[in-house]
C-alpha cells in the first residue's frame, strides 16, 4: 500500500509582510498591515501600562478594564450597545508590562466602531459606582481563581522566581480591592495612557477613511515627560544574533522601540527562592511549576532555549508528555515554554498531577531535564521539534489577526517582522550539541526553582 | 458564505470540500457520528475515552502525531454528547499526509492492553483536573442529571464516574471501534486553497479502499415529557453561590432554534445583553450571568445562570432571572435590540470564516446534522426571526413545569 512522503522538505521562509509605519505629530507610531482580501479590520492600541507600573494594587488592570465603563459622551451601557449593534468586538488584555486594547470590526462598520473607540480611549470617566461594582466583582472572581491549585502554583512560582515584592513577582491580596479608589484609577490613566507610551497596529482591510479615523484618535493622546533612550542595563546585547541579523530587510519600520518615549523606571534585582510549597488540603491533584529565571527574547540564547523548551515539553509527543502522560499516566497534560517579559524571561514547566504521584512526577521531570544535559538529542527528534516550531508559527500567522499579534510582539522586542524568518533561521541552525550545551549551561539541578501547590505532600 | 462541493463515496463516507483563497494552511476534519449519547449507562465516558485511543497508533503508524508534526501540522480532537471530531491543520501541500493518517486509523487501530491501561489513567486525571479539582467543576454534571431522567444527555461527556472509565475492557473497545468508526458513519471535510475537484479526488484516493461495516443504529432512549418543576440544592466549598435554571427545548435542527439562540443573545450576548445590563450593572444582584442553548441533535436545554453577589439571596436571584425571561415572553424586546443580536450573529459568522479550521469544522457539523445547506442559509433564517417568534419561544419554553433549578450554595 502506498504512503505519503513522510519526510517533507521544510518550507523556506514565511515572508510576512512588513508593517508600514506612519508617525503622527505627537510621536505615536501607527503600523499598518494591509490585507484587503478580508472584510474585517482589527485596530490594537498598545500602552506601556501593565501592572509593573502601578503603585496601588490592581490599579493598572482596573484602569484598562474600566475604560469602556462610562465616557464623556456615552454611558457604559451605550458603549456596549453600540459595539454589539455593529457586531464589533472590544477586547482588553493586560500583562505585567503592557495593556492591549483591541477593536475588531467589519470594515464597513469602521467609522461607527472607531467613534466608540475614541470615547473609550480618550474620554473615559471611571464613574465612582462602576469602579465600586468592578472591585466587588473582581474580588469575588479572584477569590474563586485562587481556589485552583494551578493559579496558586502560578502565583507562587512568580514569587519564587522574582521575590514577593518584585514588580514581576508580587500578587496583592484580594482584599486590596477594598482600598482601590476612583482617584487611583484616574491617576493611573492620566499618567500612563499618553502618546509616548502608545503605539497602534491596524490589520485587515484598512480603508483610507478608517486609517484617518485611527490616526485622529491616536493624535489626540497627550504628550508625556519622558524622551530619553530606553536603557536595558540588565540584559546582554544580542551578540550572536547580530550575525543572523546582518542580512535583514532594512526597508521596514523597525529601529528600536515602537514607543516614542522611554521608560526610565529603576528595575530591582530579582531575589530567587528555590523551593516553595502551597498547602491546599483536599486537592486531588497537585500543580507543579519547575523552571528558572533566564533572559528576555533579545538575548542571543533565547531562540536556542525555545528549542530546548520545545523538546522538553513544547508539543504533544515531547519528552515530558511521553513520560508523564503516555508512559506513566500521571497527568492530563504537561508543558514547557520560554516566557518573555520586557525586562526578564524564564523557562517554566507546568503540570497538574495526581496528589499521590506528585513526588514521582517531580523526579521524572528532573530526570528528563538531566537527560537533555547528558545525552545528545537524536537528529530525528530535533528535526521534528524544528518542524513543529515552524508549523506553530505558520498557524499563528494564518489570518490578519494573528499577523497583528506577531507584529505587536516583534515591535515590543524592538524588532520588525523580518525577525520571524531570522528567528526561524536560528531555530533551524540549532544542533544537538547546541541543545546539550544550553541545557548544561542553564538547567543545572541546583539552579532550578520548584513550586508545588496541593494536598499534604510527603 | 462558505462555497462547497459534496460527494458521497461508495462506502458511504460523506466528503465536503471548500476552496479557501487566502490561507496557506489546510484544515482536514473527520467527524464520527458517535458521542456520549450512544453510550450504555454502565460505561459512560466511553466515547471520549475512545477518542483518546484513536491517537494511540496503528500497525503502520505506531505514533499518530509524529507524521503530522513532521509535516509542520497540528492535530487534536473533541467529543461531545452527539459526535466526535478529529481535526488536523497543516500546510496546504501536505493535505495527503492528513488523509492518509485518517484513513489508516479508520481501519487499522492497534490497541493493546498496555495502551488502554495508560489511556485510562490519563482520562481519569482529566476527570479529576476538569471536574473534581475545580470550583464548580461538577455543576454541569448535576444540572444534566436533574434535567434528564432517561436520555443519555443526563451524563456529561467525561462520564458519570471515573469507575466507568476504569472498568472499560479491550473487547468493549474493539466492539465500539467496529460499530462506530466506519466510513458510512463519518463526514470528511476539507478547507484549503486547492482545487475542489482535486480535493475530492484525494479523498476518493485515500478513503475509497476503506471497507464499510454497516451497523444498524441502536435506539437512544427518548426523554419523557417533564410535567413538574425540579429543584436541587447542593453545598460546596466555593466562594459564591450560583443559581441555574434549565428549560427543556427542541433540537438544533428544529425551526424554532434560531429564535431560541437569539433569545439567549438578547439575554446574554455581550455586555449589552439584558441580564448583564439589568442584573449585574443596574440592580447589582449578580457578579456574572449567562444564558445559552445547548444546540443538541436531540431535544436540548435553554440554560440561564448567574453567580450571586454576597448580598443577594437565592430567592431574589431566582425572581430576578425569571423576571427577565418572562419580560421577553411578554414581547418586550425592541426592534433595535432584535436588529442588534442579528447583526452580531452575522458579524460573528464572518469572523468565523476567516479561518480554514472553522470552515472545515462547520461543514462537517452541518453535514452531520443532516442539513448541509443550512451552513449558508443560517444567516437568512436568523434575519427572518420576528418579535412573534421570540415571544412564542419564550412563552412555550419558560414555564415552571419545564424547568430544572440547581442551587449551588457556597458553604459558610
Amino acid at each position: 500500500m502506498k504512503t505519503t512522503d513522510s519526510n517533507p522538505s521544510p518550507t523556506t521562509t514565511l515572508d510576512v509582510t512588513a508593517a508600514e509605519r506612519r508617525r503622527l505629530p505627537n510621536g505615536v507610531a501607527l503600523y499598518l498591515l494591509h490585507a484587503d482580501e478580508f472584510e474585517v479590520l482589527r485596530v490594537s492600541f498598545v500602552f506601556r501600562a501593565g501592572s509593573v507600573h502601578q503603585q496601588v494594587p490592581f490599579s493598572a488592570s482596573a484602569t484598562a478594564n474600566l475604560l469602556a465603563e462610562g465616557t464623556r459622551d456615552l454611558t457604559a451601557a451605550e458603549v456596549a450597545e453600540r459595539l454589539d449593534y455593529y457586531g464589533s468586538w472590544y477586547d482588553v488584555s493586560i500583562d505585567r508590562d503592557y495593556v492591549y486594547i483591541s477593536f475588531a470590526m467589519l470594515s464597513r462598520f469602521a467609522a461607527e466602531t472607531l467613534a466608540v473607540a475614541e470615547q473609550v480611549l480618550l474620554r473615559p470617566l471611571f464613574p465612582e459606582e462602576e469602579v465600586a461594582a468592578y472591585c466587588a466583582e473582581r474580588r469575588q472572581r479572584l477569590a474563586i481563581e485562587r481556589r485552583k491549585v494551578d493559579v496558586e502554583a502560578r502565583e507562587a512560582f512568580a514569587r519564587a522566581l522574582f521575590g514577593p515584592e518584585h514588580p514581576y513577582g508580587i500578587a496583592a491580596d484580594e482584599a486590596a480591592y477594598e482600598r482601590l479608589t476612583r482617584d487611583d484609577v484616574a491617576a493611573f490613566y492620566e499618567r500612563h495612557y499618553t502618546a509616548p507610551n502608545c503605539f497602534v497596529v491596524c490589520s485587515g482591510r484598512i480603508d483610507p477613511a478608517a486609517e484617518e479615523a485611527v490616526a485622529a484618535i491616536a493624535a489626540q493622546l497627550p504628550g508625556g515627560p519622558c524622551t530619553e533612550e530606553i536603557s536595558r542595563p540588565d540584559v546582554a546585547e544580542p551578540q550572536v544574533a547580530a550575525g543572523a541579523f546582518a542580512g535583514a530587510d532594512t526597508a521596514t519600520a523597525a529601529e528600536g522601540s515602537p514607543f516614542a518615549g522611554a521608560d526610565t523606571r529603576p528595575f530591582p534585582a530579582p531575589a530567587t527562592q528555590h523551593e516553595a510549597r502551597v498547602a491546599h488540603p483536599g486537592a486531588v491533584q497537585s500543580s507543579i511549576r519547575i523552571g528558572r529565571l533566564l533572559f528576555p527574547r533579545r538575548h542571543p540564547d533565547f531562540a536556542g532555549m525555545q528549542v530546548v523548551a520545545a523538546a522538553l515539553g513544547g508539543y504533544f509527543g515531547s519528552r515530558l508528555m511521553q513520560n508523564l502522560r503516555e508512559r506513566n499516566g500521571y497527568t492530563y497534560g504537561v508543558v514547557a515554554a520560554m516566557v518573555n517579559f520586557e525586562r526578564a524571561g524564564y523557562l517554566a514547566v507546568a503540570a497538574q498531577v495526581g496528589t499521590e504521584v506528585t513526588g514521582a512526577a517531580l523526579a521524572e521531570i528532573y530526570a528528563e531535564i538531566e537527560r537533555l544535559r547528558t545525552e545528545l538529542l537524536p537528529d530525528e527528534e530535533l528535526a521534528l521539534v524544528k518542524r513543529i516550531m515552524e508549523g506553530e508559527m505558520m498557524r499563528i500567522l494564518d489570518g490578519p489577526f494573528g499577523i497583528a499579534d506577531v507584529t505587536i510582539e516583534n515591535l515590543l522586542c524592538g524588532t520588525d517582522n523580518g525577525a520571524i524568518d531570522r528567528n526561524l533561521a536560528l531555530i533551524r541552525a540549532t544542533t544537538p550539541e547546541d541543545v546539550r550545551r544550553l541545557a548544561r549551561k542553564y538547567l543545572a539541578r541546583e539552579d532550578l526553582v520548584t513550586v508545588v501547590a496541593g494536598d499534604s505532600l510527603s | 458564505m462558505i462555497p462547497y462541493r459534496k460527494k458521497t463515496l461508495d462506502n458511504g463516507l460523506e466528503v465536503v470540500v471548500n476552496r479557501d483563497r487566502q490561507s496557506k494552511m489546510a484544515a482536514v476534519n473527520l467527524l464520527y457520528r458517535v458521542g456520549a449519547r450512544n453510550e450504555s449507562p454502565e460505561r459512560t465516558g466511553f466515547a471520549h475515552l475512545f477518542e483518546h485511543l484513536m491517537f494511540r497508533g496503528t500497525h503502520r503508524h505506531p505514533d499518530f502525531d509524529r507524521p503530522v508534526q513532521m509535516a509542520s501540522g497540528d492535530n487534536n480532537a473533541f467529543t461531545n454528547n452527539d459526535y466526535t471530531d478529529f481535526y488536523i491543520t497543516l500546510p496546504r501541500d501536505r493535505v495527503a499526509t492528513a488523509l492518509e493518517l485518517e484513513s489508516d486509523r479508520m481501519t487499522d487501530l492497534a490497541i493493546t492492553p498496555g495502551k488502554l491501561a495508560a489511556e485510562k489513567r490519563v482520562v481519569v486525571e482529566e476527570f479529576r483536573q476538569r471536574y473534581l479539582n475545580q470550583p464548580y467543576g461538577d455543576q454541569t454534571m448535576l444540572l444534566r442529571a436533574l434535567a434528564y431522567r432517561k436520555h443519555p444527555y443526563r451524563w456529561a461527556t467525561i462520564g458519570l464516574t471515573p469507575d466507568h472509565i476504569e472498568a472499560a475492557t479491550l473487547p468493549e473497545v474493539e466492539a465500539f471501534y467496529r460499530r462506530h468508526y466506519r466510513p458510512s458513519n463519518a463526514v470528511l471535510s476539507i478547507s484549503a486553497d486547492l482545487d475542489e475537484e482535486r480535493m475530492l479526488a484525494m479523498a476518493e484516493e485515500w478513503f475509497a479502499p476503506v471497507p464499510d461495516r454497516p451497523a444498524a443504529a441502536e435506539p437512544i432512549p427518548a426523554e419523557p415529557p417533564q410535567t413538574e418543576a425540579r429543584r436541587q440544592e447542593v453545598e460546596r466549598d466555593v466562594p459564591a453561590t450560583t443559581v441555574t435554571v434549565a428549560f427543556r427545548m427542541g433540537r438544533r435542527t428544529d425551526p424554532s432554534f434560531q429564535a431560541a439562540d437569539l433569545v439567549s443573545d438578547l439575554l446574554a450576548g455581550g455586555d449589552s445583553g439584558r441580564l448583564h445590563r439589568r442584573l449585574v450593572k443596574q440592580r447589582r444582584l449578580f457578579a456574572s450571568v449567562n444564558a445559552y442553548v445547548t444546540g443538541d441533535l436531540d431535544p436540548g436545554l435553554f440554560v440561564a445562570t448567574g453567580q450571586l453577589l454576597p448580598t443577594t439571596t437565592v430567592d431574589e436571584a431566582e425572581e430576578a432571572l425569571w423576571g427577565e425571561l418572562l419580560s421577553l415572553a411578554d414581547g418586550q424586546a425592541s426592534d433595535y435590540e432584535l436588529e442588534k443580536v442579528k447583526n452580531k450573529f452575522e458579524a460573528n459568522t464572518l469572523f468565523g470564516e476567516l479561518n480554514v479550521m472553522n470552515k472545515a469544522m462547520n461543514l462537517g457539523f452541518y453535514c452531520m446534522a443532516g442539513d448541509l445547506e443550512l451552513v449558508n442559509r443560517e444567516t437568512a433564517l436568523y434575519r427572518a426571526v420576528d418579535h412573534d417568534a421570540i415571544a412564542r419561544f419564550c412563552r412555550e419554553t419558560f414555564r415552571p413545569e419545564q424547568s430544572s433549578t440547581l442551587i449551588y450554595r457556597a458553604a459558610r
